[in-house]
């Protein structure tokens, strides 16, 4: 399984906070980005940067583990 | 001794933290601070609260990151970082950064240089509450 997480205004406006995904061999971050465009379309608009396991990543073709945790994160706003 | 960097709902002293700073080391001859508040206008609007949300263990790991980088580039002799999440009302405390070296330049340069880098890279979002509504706040550049 794949943990998605999603915060803030991605939170808001997907209505969700964590979804699951099955994981599949050859599943990249881009792969999951466009699976879940259709059924969250605001998350992957507002998702302008990509965590893995809590690292940002750019490479939209890296290879997803089993059991990885991968947020869709809108620009920052904190401080 | 509370850890140097920390998210947290409740309030900070600014006083507690420059003086756990200042006992790290009898070298530093210059602390610079930077705290940041939350205003009660916005964009021409009243805004009667602010509330933070954070995917928290990746932003604790961040602003640690953020703080051992600081520390390297500016030769600091040790720096703090705290950020408040949830509910936070006009007037009150949000972000309190402190950068101790032996002189002023490297910890005034730190310090500024600390909190534009937590804006880029710490996932926090700030919501701010209006008579109008609620909205999630769009960056400045």
């Amino acid at each position: 399984m794949i943990r998605v997480l999603f915060f803030g205004p991605i939170a808001a406006a997907t209505g969700e906070r964590e979804v699951s995904v099955a994981h599949v061999p050859g599943l990249t971050l881009g792969s999951l980005k466009e699976m879940l465009a259709a059924q969250y379309p605001e998350a992957t608009h507002l998702a302008t940067m990509m965590a893995v396991n809590g690292e940002h990543v750019r490479d939209m073709s890296l290879a997803l583990a089993d059991n990885s945790e991968v947020a869709f994160m809108a620009k920052f706003s904190g401080g | 001794m509370k850890e140097a960097v920390r998210i947290q709902q409740e309030d900070f002293s600014q006083d507690e933290e420059i003086r756990a700073l200042q006992t790290s080391s009898k070298r530093m001859g210059g602390i610079a601070t930077f705290l940041g508040c939350a205003r009660d206008f916005s964009e021409g609007r009243e805004v009667s609260e602010i509330s933070f949300d954070a995917y928290g263990s990746m932003a604790l790991s961040e602003l640690n990151r953020l703080r051992s980088d600081a520390i390297e580039k500016y030769a600091l002799l040790d720096a703090r970082i705290v950020h408040r999440v949830g509910t936070v009302k006009g007037g009150e405390n949000i972000v309190f950064i402190a950068a101790g070296a032996e002189h002023r330049v490297a910890a005034l340069e730190a310090c500024r240089w600390m909190i534009d880098e937590l804006k880029q890279r710490v996932p926090i979002w700030k919501k701010e509450f209006t008579p109008q509504g609620e909205s999630w706040v769009t960056p400045h550049p």
